[in-house]
Formats: structure tokens, sequence, C-alpha cells
């Protein structure tokens, strides 16, 4: 194992305190502060000593009281398996669930062709577990529609309260009730210390001789306020650019997308919307050639926007005048491509728009509306045409940030003595809101294989300890990180023959219920209950 | 030889019986209409109802048999200037939807689906253009009229393409013939109709201008051909693909500038003359 030292900004000398951890977890982001928690919270692990670092401020964390009619540009959708997670750590209790949205459903289209596939929470088969995870898993799996449980009342019980497919809330604050539960840990007396506003200056670990000395092999992790800290486990949960798995030698695999992702906050007026409940609840996604446009949904009127584009795109995006930015992303969910290239090419350097754009977008709607009523004149009661999104009528100032997007996964999750979660470990495009999911989803599983460990005895850090993580994590997070990245490449072009076929298979599986459900059940991570102890 | 291609107004005894099955088929089923491309829908129904003065809506069906009929007499003779028009519209269809969109990306484009200016003798005022020097584009294309004795009244209006906008497109398109026979100087001759199809190719990719380009000079004499396709198709390739989208020309606003003016600004030389 290798050294790596970064460049320190006090030539510090003196001499450094060094503490002994059982686990150190590098990276206070949502994956580390869940494993803090997770395993302050359970039995055999509140026992162990812990530390999680985190460069950057808590407090605003830890300070999270935002009014109720603004709303962080930064928003993920949570599925079941990642709530009941958060329940059980008690993170969940801490949140205010008015800035919790429930997703009840989703419809997706291709922004070519018009082809549509519509997800609903109420047709989510509640009691068994998604066939697509059971062959994960590595059980027999019982083929889809097959229902061989046979307890009366579990299935009863299950089925009388639909799940949401996911839930929408602020990163921010889902930090908060992670930081409020570990402060409440601390004061239970959990050894669990956390050094914020700390920069990790290098990671080392013995060579040679002194690799031989017990606890010679444990990773050192050097602070920038001079204190060292070795640890029997050592936790990258860092973010894409991961010190600890460079320090690790592990290979981060993938490629960059040429896309950047632009999100924001936006204001919506629900009455606009054609679906039924007027779109409460509901997530939309319209593929665009450049990228998808998403719409997720949040409370009392608001809505998070997650527009994936070209780089230069969401340049202009950002420095267009709020006025004509929501215009856009009205056409962006309505209009043909070819009217969108029109608009984009007329954004001036400075964000200033060359052409009126209200003027132009409403011109194009009252064509395709004129069209639309002609072709439905001869129709019957069916002929409703497609539901629309609501109307965007504002966004939040300063919340619209591009970042860019890419595909990483490690070529491995494990070493000796070290293990990485979250963005560290695989990175994904934010088409299908995985991301978070599968970090929380490596968390649960880290801290079950941790217990296991430490009940059987097990040095928690040996690698043969941490394989039971690998073998868990890995191929489900190779499978999603795939799916979603082939999904991201088909609609990610405009040439006919690839249009007419994968609109033909979306309108296809639109129609077949077991398939869909599947589907719904894959991306919500619902699994066999109670399969563990 | 000359030849006028798209002269004939006379309906059809085929079109007739379409209406006739049309509105047959209207009374005997419920309407089944289409939001989107792929919703499943009978190939014997008419997937819209009238969109415009002239629509005649048919079924997937209907159409399919009129392309391939329009085809054969096109091609036996293309003087029957309602069948190369049917055959345009039940083929074109999709790519109606790409000229379209090349127009929504130029401003002048715009204007014109915007206002959708209408080419007739009235519209044209062509006492007026008579009146213009000599060398003049308004000048030269009715002294090409004249010449051929026709008028800009006389195209076969659109009937089978289910979109108001692209009728619009195709009836454009139609109208603004003349006017590339006086832009490239191409003869009104059947290889001269073919080099210019070749033109329209290169610019638009419809399939109509393909089958055109491609059987038509079956009819031609080898002499006729030589010169096709030594001198005229080389030509119409590379000024069709280098110019400016000629759909994106408002024809009625360049009547007073001089030919050789029009040419450059549009960058199209003008084709050889044998």
């Amino acid at each position: 194992m290798a050294a790596i030292r970064f460049q320190s900004t006090e030539a510090t000398k003196a001499a450094t305190t060094t503490e002994e951890y059982d686990v150190v977890i590098v990276g206070g982001g949502i994956a580390g502060s869940a494993l803090a928690c997770a395993l302050a919270s359970a039995k055999a692990s509140g026992t162990l000593k812990v530390a999680l670092i985190e460069a950057f401020d808590l407090s605003n964390h830890i300070n999270f009281s935002p009014r109720p009619d603004q709303y962080s540009n930064r928003v993920s959708s949570l599925t079941p398996k990642s709530v009941a997670f958060l329940k059980k750590i008690g993170v969940w209790s801490e949140l205010d669930l008015s800035r919790v949205a429930a997703c009840e459903g989703m419809q997706v289209w291709d922004g070519v062709s018009g082809a549509r596939i519509t997800f609903d929470a109420a047709n989510v088969d509640g009691v068994q577990s998604s066939f697509l995870h059971q062959v994960f898993s590595g059980n027999v799996p019982t083929p889809p529609g097959v229902n061989n449980n046979t307890n009366q009342e579990t299935l009863d019980s299950s089925n009388k309260e639909a799940s949401p497919l996911a839930w929408m809330t602020e990163n921010l604050h889902v930090q908060y009730g992670l930081q409020k539960q570990i402060v409440g840990h601390q004061a239970r007396g959990i050894k669990l210390d956390v050094f914020e506003k700390t920069k990790v200056q290098g990671i080392t670990t013995g060579q040679g001789e002194s690799a031989q000395l017990p606890k010679g092999d444990w990773p050192a992790v050097q602070l920038d306020n001079g204190k060292t800290l070795v640890t029997r486990l050592l936790v990258g949960a860092d973010g894409v650019n991961s010190p600890v798995r460079s320090f690790a030698k592990i290979e981060s695999l993938g490629w960059d997308y040429s896309q950047f992702g632009l999100v924001a906050t936006l204001q919506i007026d629900p009455s606009t919307s054609t679906a039924p409940g007027q779109g409460r609840g509901i997530a939309w996604q319209r593929f665009l050639p450049t990228g998808p446009i998403a719409m997720l949904p949040l409370n009392n009127g608001y809505a998070s926007l997650v527009w994936s584009t070209t780089p230069k795109i969401a340049q202009d995006l950002k420095k267009l005048p709020a006025r004509d930015f929501c215009a856009l992303v009205n056409a962006a969910f309505s209009a043909s491509p070819a009217e969108l290239e029109y608009l984009y090419k007329n954004i001036g350097p400075d964000g200033q728009p060359l052409v009126d754009f209200q003027k132009e977008i409403e011109w194009r709607t009252g064509v395709r509306d004129a069209e639309m009523s002609q072709t439905m004149v001869r129709g019957s009661s069916s002929s409703q045409g497609d539901d629309k999104p609501p109307r965007v009528v504002d966004v939040q100032e300063n919340t619209r940030a591009p970042f860019p997007l890419r595909m990483r996964n490690s070529s491995s999750y494990v070493e000796d003595r070290v293990v990485l979660v979250g963005d560290a470990a695989h990175t994904v495009h934010p088409l299908a809101g995985q991301g978070l999911n599968q970090g929380l989803a490596d968390v649960e599983c880290l801290t079950r294989v941790i217990e296991t460990s430490l009940l059987s005895g097990s040095d928690i850090g040996n690698i043969h300890s941490l394989t039971p993580y690998s073998s868990e994590r890995f191929l489900p997070n190779l499978a999603m990180l795939g799916t979603v990245d082939k999904l991201s490449k088909l609609y990610n072009t405009d040439f006919g023959p690839v249009v007419w076929a994968r609109s033909l298979g979306l309108t296809a599986v639109d129609k077949m219920g077991p398939i869909k459900n599947e589907i719904m059940r894959f991306a919500m991570g619902l699994e066999e209950p109670s399969n563990r102890t | 030889m000359s030849a006028r291609i798209f002269t004939r107004t006379n309906p059809s005894a085929l079109k007739q019986c379409l209406t006739r099955t049309s509105a047959l088929a209207r009374s005997t089923r419920a309407a089944a209409p289409s939001a989107s491309l792929f919703t499943f829908r009978s190939p014997l129904e008419a997937p819209t109802g009238k969109l415009y003065e002239g629509h005649i809506p048919i079924s997937p069906l209907q159409r399919a048999i009129l392309a391939v009929g329009s085809a054969f007499t096109a091609l036996a003779n293309p003087l029957r200037g309602d069948m190369v028009a049917a055959l345009g519209e039940t083929t074109s269809g999709i790519f109606l939807n790409r000229i379209r969109d090349q127009m929504l990306q130029d401003p002048e484009g715009r204007r014109i689906l915007r206002e959708r200016p209408i080419i007739t003798s009235e519209t044209m005022q062509l006492d007026t253009l008579r009146q213009l020097p000599d060398g003049t584009f308004g000048r030269e294309y009715v002294r090409f009229l004249d010449d051929q004795q026709v008028s800009p009244d006389t195209r076969e209006p659109v009937h089978f393409v289910d979109s108001e906008e692209l009728a619009y497109v195709m009836q454009r398109y139609r109208e603004t013939h003349d006017f590339y026979h006086t832009l490239t100087g191409l003869p009104v001759t059947v290889d001269g109709e073919i080099a210019l199809k070749w033109f329209e190719m290169a610019q638009t990719g419809l399939p109509m201008t393909m089958l055109s380009s491609f059987f038509g000079p079956l009819r031609l004499s080898s002499e006729e051909r030589e010169r096709l396709f030594n001198v005229y198709v080389p030509w119409a390739l590379e000024n069709g693909s280098t110019s400016k989208l000629l759909m994106n020309v408002r024809w009625e606003e360049w009547m007073e500038k001089p030919v050789e003016d029009v040419q450059r600004e549009l960058g199209v030389r003008p084709c050889p003359q044998v």
C-alpha cells in the first residue's frame, strides 16, 4: 500500500498527537454521516470508537431553519428502502414532514416521438420482493407475478397502504436529521468524534518492518489540526474524487458524460396541469436529444428541476433572465427539439435572449394546440391527449447551478482496512434518481457487515471481514450504473430508426403491467421482508 | 421536348374513389384519433378529421395503395401532375417535418411559416413584374412563365398531408418551383426537371425527389441521360448542398434584384448551358 501526501499549509513539525480509533470515516456528507449514525445506533457497533472527518462547516446543517417559501436546489428522491433505513437509524423522525413531498407517480416520455410511459405507486405490488433484487442477491428467484407468500396477514396489511414511489426532500434537510442524531448519540455517551472544518493532509500506513508491529498496518490519517488518527478501518465517504480511494490504489473506471446537470428550485402553478389531482406528487421527465429534463414535486407549489443538457446550454440557462428561463423550461416540456434548438441558439453571450422568447414560444404553442384540437374533433371521450406538467411561473433566485455529469465505478470497494461507500465507490447519471439511494444502501449493508464481524469476534478491518460488503453491493451497483448509462445513451440521439425502436419498446412496456411493476419495484429498492437478521 | 409537370388540376378518378371510401369508413366505424405516433391505430381508419381546405384524410392502408399506384402512374406518364403530387404527399410525410424544422431555425423561414404567404398570379402581381427592367429576377421570372405559357395558379393543391402546417410547407414547396428554374437557369425539359429534382434532393432529402431522381432518367434517351449525369447532376449536388436552404427564401421580396445578385446571395452558380 502506498502513502499519499497532500500539500500542507502549515509546515508543522511539532509533535503531533496520535489517537486510535476503530473506524475513521473521511467525508461528512450524507453517506459518511449516515454511516456514523448507523454504527452508533446499532447494539454491537455502538461500542466502537468512531471518528467522522469533514472539511466543511457542518453548522449550516445543524442550524437548518429554512423559510417555508424557499427550497434548496439540491433535492434528492429517497426510495422506500432508503426511508426505511433512515427510520431505523432514527433520522426520519427528526425531519419536518411538511418539507418532504411524496412522489406518487411518474410520467416519462420521449421528446422526439412523444411515446410515453406512466408509473403509478398504487399499482405496485407491495408484498413480493422484486424479481431483479432476488436475482442480484443470489437467491433462487420466484418468477414475477407468482405470489408464494402464504401469510395472509402479511398480504392484507402490506397492501393496505400503497407506498409512494419515492420521497423528495432537500439534501440539507437529511443532513440536518443526521447531524441531530449524531449530537444525540454523543450526548448518550457513544464514542463518536466529529472533526468538522478539518482537512485530511495525508494518509499513510506502515511500511516494511513497521508494518509487522501491532497496529503497524493500520492506516494513519494526518489532519490539518495537527492530530493523527490511527484506525482499524478507514472508510472513504469522500465523494467522487476520493483521496481515500487513491490511497488504497483502487482504480476508478468510467467516463464523463458530455452533459451538465442544471438544478433549480421552481415555483409552479398546479392548476395548469392536466394530470389527475392537478399533478400533485407526480414527477415528470422528458428525454430530449440533448439530455433529460425532470421536474420533481415538492410541497406548496414548488418543484425541483434537474435538466441534463450540453455544457454550453447549461451555462446559458444559468444566465437567462428569470422570465425567459421559466418560459424555456415550460417549452422544454412541450415543444419539439427543433423549436428548442432555435431558442438555445438565440441566447446571447451575456445571457440575454436575442429574440422574444415569449412570443416565439406562444406562436409555436398555438400551432401545436390548433393541430391537437383538430385531431381530436373526430374523437371519442378517450381522446384527452397526453397529460401536461404544471406551468412554471417563477424560479427561486440563486438556485440555478450546473454540475458535470459522469459515471464512475471503482474496480473494488474494499482493500485491507479500507472500504468505500457512496460517491467514492460509484457515481451515476441523475436521470433515475438513484445515486443517493445507492449510497444509503451501501451504508446499510456495511453497518450490517461490521455488526456481524464484531459479533463473531473478527477484526472489522480485515479484508475478509469486508468482503461480504463487496459481494453484496458490487453487482447491484454495477447493474444500476449500467442500466442508467444505457438509457442515457439510448435517448441521447434523434436518429430515426433508434427513435422508432425505442418508442415502440417504451409504448409496449407501458402496456405491460407486470413488467412495469418489476421496474418500479427495482427502482424503489423493495426487497424480501426480513430476509436477514 | 418540353414538359410541364405540375399543371393538371383535374381530380383523378382514383381520388374520387378515395373520397367515397373514406366517407364510408367514417360512417361505419367509430373514430379513433391518435395523440402520438405510437398509439395503436387501425390501418383502416384515417387518423384525423379534415384539417384544412382540400384535405382528404386517408387511412394507412389507403395511403400505401395510393403511394404505389401513383408511383407507377407517374412513371408511365409524368404529365399526370395529380399523380406526381399524390406520390409526393403520401411518401414525404416524415420528411416534411424535417423541412419545417429547418425552416424553424432560420428567421426568414420562421416568418414564412408564421405569415404563410401564397403565390398566385394576383399576389405576385405579374403585370407589375413585367414592367421591371430586364435582368431583374422578377422580369426573368415572368419571361419564363410567359415562354412556357403557364401561370402560378395551376398547381395541384395539397390533399394527403395530415397536418395543417406541413400541408402549407408542401404547398410552398410546389409554388416556389418556378423560382428555382429562374434561379438556376435549368430548362423545363424532362432532363432539366430531373436535374432540378437532384438539386432539391441535395437540399431537402425528400424521398419523392429521390424517386424522381433515380427512376426519372429511365425515360430519357441515352444522349439526354449522358447530358444529365455528366453536366447537370454534379452541378446539382454541389450547389444543392452548399446553397442556402431555398425553402427559407421569401421570393416575393427578391423580385427587383438582378438575377446575378440573387444567385450570389443564395450561393447558387447558374447551371452550365449545353
